[in-house]
């Protein structure tokens, strides 16, 4: 299958598109690598007056090296791929006639690694035009010429920012950063491309003295350290390819043979696919892929119908953020609570978001105003005969829930989706409420939801599957990636969290300090410490999620006095200025006042390298039992919902992968040591106590994106 | 009339005195606020709208064809075509009559009509020396030409001319509207007394309405505040504090106060109108229907007679006569104006000089403004006229009555009125 056309125009224009047959997007293989070869061996035969390089795809340029090869490469096998791509693109570079890129959709890693090698890049306006080198996203770094050519065309520190950072950029800030040379109308943008393909080359006098080796190699002498601190302060040394890219950059610009520079790249990018690190990353990347196009099994496909018009019953902070996500993705929302106080906070904090997100340049003035007006607030019972989904967000009270949803069951029209944001309670029990308990179904977002990309679709016992499989299709249509879970306490993410958060403050009520944990899990790769998080999330909420759970897990929840005495004294975290940290100053110091309610000092001695096990432990257990008790279908599910839905440190791959890399027998064997020392809550689950004795693992070796299929249903085997 | 039109529901936002709570919001953010309610909570399925026809007056600058910019920020669909009616102060009326009229036209059976004002937002104009100076300074190329451009203006080019002003002087007469009612005043003798007296109990009564006009607001949000009264009655407005004003359009001989004046106001409201059997279909159960309807011109020096005017017109008609009428309403542009049209209607030599056989009749006190007016509740102009018909059927159903008669003076020499009757 061919995956690029080559055409010579009447004015001696040589023009290559990328055009994948049989695909929506093009890609770098190495297929296509070898075929692109053959077309510039040509071109350098034919000698066109000039060379344009474009795609026929509606949305996507080139989307960067194909995930699946790159995977499935051993050392020398990755070496010689990767300096392949190298040489092709050197010797596009090397043309004497102009080359252009011609850029319209998605263009990344290898896919912008291309157009660097050209001599301009033109970029049209529109939304789907990102352009970025997000490689070390994946744990590795752009070694196809970027970490060379992206330094000597906009300098060390606009290549350190974009490079490190992994990103993605609209055309507009593309171009004022020099990464892009002219923005065109998509109608226009061939004709741009091929005016210049028939011009020079480019003089770019100031910029290859400004950003030429020798200058570069005074800059990065004077950049390196700053950058080194402010890289460790970000990576925490837990992700090597920041730090590999940075030294790439710093040393390869320097050099003033491109190809010393394009081997250092090639050398880093070998010892990077191979870590953990890496493996970990891709594997979550494809996770992600996999969510986008998650179905609900064994549904008949459904016709696609997207969603225009919603309702979400409760205008607090989750029920006005999911407003206003859904309302930015061009659906119209019902926002009802029941007083206008509450509507007018809801609809404030709308507004903010929607101000903020215009600030980021992310909204015109004009699409935030629209975003506002997508929005019809009421305090009063409206009419919901034209909706199509309605999702609940009111308070968390179990009696309340089942009288809203008894009344939306007679009020939605009856081929509407009835959906709860509970963060705990049963999806089950509410439906029961209605007279179609089949339609009730769980869409549980994340806060802040406009940050969260993770959406849990909760099935209860009577959710058809069509309509499990129709909020899944919701949850992709307004960009979340959605994770199936079974109705079950705390689902999936909170059930893994609370356990870890309620070990975590009896910890502190032994005595750890705040900051001891909290630097602890930050250590670890947390985003943030389960102290921290407490106050975030809301003492009072943290608590009545940890009873509810409590309810169910009675053996191994046990609850700390902690948060129901900080409760009494008012400390509800930051909400109410003050928890474990206070929230007056710009930065939160912690709290001397929480102190008081730490009555031990058992836990005071533990260093901390002895806390972070004892949290992390219990979250690796209890992750394992969601997969044991089938909450979700397969380990990825589990290490997904953690990372996206909580943080959990991405190099890591998630509490399951973390296991496997610690291995379940050393994991049962530290465990069973904690359950004498700290108590039964860390008696390890059925399945791990079974791998650590047959040695099996969570995902098979060097699969990526694949998880063992015994692993999963270890449960059918074991009495 | 062959197709009878109904009104099925109507909402209003709150109206606030000019510059308080919804000075930061448009003509066109109002009408939005109005129109999505009133499509909320009828549940109406805005494709089904024919078109969106609204009064304004201060017709912004920065959107043009308000209507049009209302219409698609409510989210009626792009197809769906819009227009702005401009009658002065009966604009709100003109929306809704032009809705009949293009009901009877065959040119559709769903409208959404109402009026939107933002007094706040009137703007303040450069006058016309200064503008022509800007454009010299445009046209000017060379620096030194532009030296020039800059030196020819004065001090005096920068003094604004206030939009609000202007908008409220009649340019044919040249008086402005307080003004024509002192000429009122004057010739039928109304003393300031009376005109004070007429004001407390426009206060009064719509202090005492409060709960009865909150079922015709939708609340608007701003800044994280719902704003959901009218914040023009004054509960505790005494005569006393009435009489110690001072007259603001005449200040040696005058009467007429800022007390006694209709308040200047921002505010929208909308109404969902369609033909009877649209609404049959639809499973609407309406609030009322249109019965007659005249606009009537008279001398702009005293406009503030106008619903006299528009009455008379439509005494000869069947069944619209005030002494049948259960709800009246005079608008309080001016208390004084008020005054004058009820001595006008009562006058032989009007009824003669209108070719009519009686005088149009006695108001009875306690069918007019029952629920205040626009002394208390405030006057944007371009929707007041749909504030009434609301106001007025909402009424008329919770007096179990059957008629109501609607009318207003019009700047520029004009009467209007709108008689409606209870049901469907």
């Amino acid at each position: 299958m061919p995956n690029i056309r080559r055409a010579t125009n009447k004015d001696n224009i040589c023009v290559l598109t990328f055009d994948r047959e049989g695909s929506s997007a093009n890609i770098f293989d190495k297929r296509t690598l070898l075929e692109l070869e053959g077309h510039i061996d040509a071109i350098r035969n034919e000698k066109p007056r000039g060379l344009v390089i474009t795609s026929a795809k509606d949305s996507i340029f080139i989307a960067g090296a194909d995930l699946n090869t790159l995977a499935g490469l051993r050392d020398e096998e990755l070496k010689s791929y990767i300096e392949l791509g190298q040489s092709i693109f050197n010797s596009i570079a090397e043309l004497k006639m102009p080359t252009v890129a011609a850029i319209h959709g998605a263009c990344l890693g290898g896919g912008y690694e291309i157009c660097l090698a050209c001599d301009y890049r033109i970029a049209t306006d529109d939304r789907s035009t990102k352009i970025g080198l997000p490689e070390v996203n994946l744990g590795i770094l752009p070694a196809w010429g970027g970490s060379s050519r992206l330094p000597r065309l906009i300098g060390i520190p606009g290549a350190l920012d974009v490079i490190l950072a992994g990103r993605i950029l609209p055309a507009i800030p593309a171009l004022k950063r020099g990464m892009i040379d002219l923005i065109a109308p998509r109608e226009y943008l061939m004709q741009a491309a091929l005016k210049h393909a028939g011009g020079h080359k480019p003089r770019r006098f100031a910029s290859r003295i400004l950003y030429s080796a020798p200058v570069n190699k005074v800059v990065a002498l004077a950049l390196r350290k700053y950058v080194t601190i402010k890289t460790l302060e970000r990576t925490h040394g837990h992700y090597p390819a920041v730090e590999e890219a940075m030294d790439v950059i710093l040393r390869g610009s320097g050099e003033l043979s491109i190809a010393r520079s394009l081997l250092l790249e090639a050398e880093a990018v070998t010892r990077l696919a191979k870590t953990p690190v890496s493996k970990n990353l891709i594997r979550l990347f494809f996770f992600q892929e996999g969510a986008r196009k998650l179905s609900y099994p064994g549904v008949q496909k459904l016709p696609p119908r997207k969603i225009v018009r919603a309702a979400v019953i409760g205008a607090g902070v989750m029920g006005a953020s999911i407003a206003q996500w859904l309302s930015a993705r061009g659906i119209r929302v019902i926002l009802k609570d029941i007083d206008a106080a509450r509507v007018a906070a809801g609809m404030d904090r709308i507004m903010q978001l929607f101000a903020s997100a215009y600030k980021r340049h992310t909204f015109t003035f004009v699409e935030a105003r629209d975003g506002v007006d997508r929005i019809s607030p009421t305090p009063v019972d409206v009419p919901m005969k034209n909706v199509e989904i309605i999702v609940e967000a009111a308070v968390e009270k179990m009696d309340l829930k089942k009288k809203v949803f008894a009344r939306l069951d007679e009020q939605a029209p009856a081929d509407a989706i009835l959906a709860t944001n509970t963060s705990a309670l049963s999806i089950t029990e509410i439906a029961a409420a209605t007279k179609n308990p089949e339609r009730v179904v769980g869409i549980h977002f994340f806060n802040p939801v406009h940050k969260m990309q993770l959406v849990e679709v909760v099935v209860g016992k009577q959710t058809k599957p069509d309509v499990a499989q129709r909020a899944i299709r919701f949850v992709q249509q307004i960009g979340k990636l959605p994770v199936v879970v079974q109705d079950s306490p705390g689902f999936l993410v909170n059930r893994i969290l609370l356990p870890y958060l309620v070990e975590a403050a009896a910890l502190f009520e032994a005595g750890a300090p705040t900051e001891v944990l909290d630097d602890a899990m930050l250590d670890f790769g947390m985003p943030m410490g389960p102290m921290r998080l407490i106050d975030e999330v809301g003492v009072d909420i943290a608590a009545d999620v940890a009873m509810t759970l409590a309810g169910t897990f009675k053996d191994r929840l046990k609850m700390s006095e902690v948060l129901p005495k900080m409760i009494e004294a008012g400390l509800l975290g930051r909400k109410s200025g003050a928890g474990f940290y206070t929230y007056k100053s710009k930065e939160p110091r912690v709290n001397p006042q929480a102190a008081k309610f730490c009555n031990e000092t058992s836990a005071a001695g533990f260093n901390p390298g002895e806390l972070q096990r004892r949290m992390v432990l219990l979250m690796v257990n209890e992750a394992a039992r969601c997969l044991e008790e089938k909450i979700v279908m397969k380990a990825g599910d589990v290490d997904f919902g953690m990372v996206m839905g909580t943080g959990f440190a991405p190099f890591r791959g998630g509490p399951l992968a973390y296991a496997d890399a610690e291995t379940p027998a050393k994991i049962v064997e530290d465990m069973k040591t904690l359950v004498l020392a700290a108590g039964p809550q860390y008696e390890p689950c059925t399945l791990l106590a079974e791998m650590a004795v047959t040695g099996r693992k969570f995902y098979e070796e060097d699969e990526p994106g694949k998880t063992d299929p015994d692993a999963s249903s270890t449960k059918t085997t074991l009495p | 009339m062959s197709e009878r039109l109904v009104i099925v529901d109507g909402i209003r936002t709150p109206f606030c005195k000019m510059g308080t709570s919804l000075a930061t919001l448009g003509a066109d953010e109002l009408g939005r606020v109005a129109v999505n309610a009133l499509l909320l909570r009828t549940g109406l399925d805005p494709a089904l709208v024919d078109e969106v026809i609204f009064g304004c007056v201060a017709q912004p600058v920065d959107a043009a064809n308000v209507s049009r910019v209302i219409a698609l920020r409510a989210g009626i669909p792009q197809s769906v075509p819009a227009m702005t009616v401009h009658r002065n102060c009966a604009s709100g009326f003109e929306a809704f009559t032009t809705a009949y009229e293009r009901m009877n036209a065959g040119r559709g059976s769903i409208f959404i009509v109402g009026g939107a004002e933002s007094m706040s937002q009137v703007p303040l104009l450069f006058k016309q020396s200064a503008a022509n100076k800007f454009a010299g300074l445009q046209r000017a190329k060379s620096i030194l030409q532009k030296l020039g451009a800059f030196g020819a203006f004065r001090p005096g080019d920068f003094a604004p001319r206030i939009g609000l002003k202007l908008g409220l002087t009649d340019p044919v007469s040249g008086l402005n509207m307080g003004q024509t009612a002192e000429v009122l005043a004057r010739e039928f003798a109304i003393s300031r007394g009376e005109q004070d007296a007429f004001a407390l109990r426009s206060h009064q009564r719509a202090v005492a309405a409060r709960e009865k006009l909150a079922e015709e607001i939708t609340p608007v949000y701003v800044r994280g505040k719902a704003i959901t009264e009218d914040n023009g009655p004054r509960a505790n407005q005494s005569i006393e504090a009435l009489a110690d004003l001072r007259p603001f359009f005449d200040r040696k001989f005058g009467t007429v106060t800022a007390g006694n004046s209709s308040q200047i106001t921002d505010g929208a409201v909308a109404l969902l109108v369609m033909t009877e059997k649209r609404a049959a279909e639809l499973g609407f159960t309406p609030l009322g229907r249109l019965a007659g309807y005249a606009y009537s011109g008279c001398d702009p020096k005293r406009m503030g007679l106008g619903p006299a005017f528009a009455v008379a017109k439509t005494e000869r008609l069947p069944g619209l006569s005030i002494q049948q009428a259960d709800i009246i309403e005079i608008n309080e542009a001016f208390a004084a104006q008020v005054i004058a049209v009820e001595s006008l209607m009562k006058s032989d030599n009007f009824a003669q000089s209108m070719g009519l056989a009686h005088p149009i009749g006695e108001i009875p006190q306690e069918k007019l403004n029952v629920n205040g007016g626009s002394i208390a509740l405030g006057h944007p102009v371009g929707a007041t006229g749909a504030r009434l018909i609301l106001t007025g059927l909402k009424e008329l159903q919770r007096r179990n009555g059957k008629l109501a008669m609607l009318s207003l003076c019009v700047g520029g020499g004009q009467g209007a009125v709108v008689w409606l009757e209870r049901g469907g």
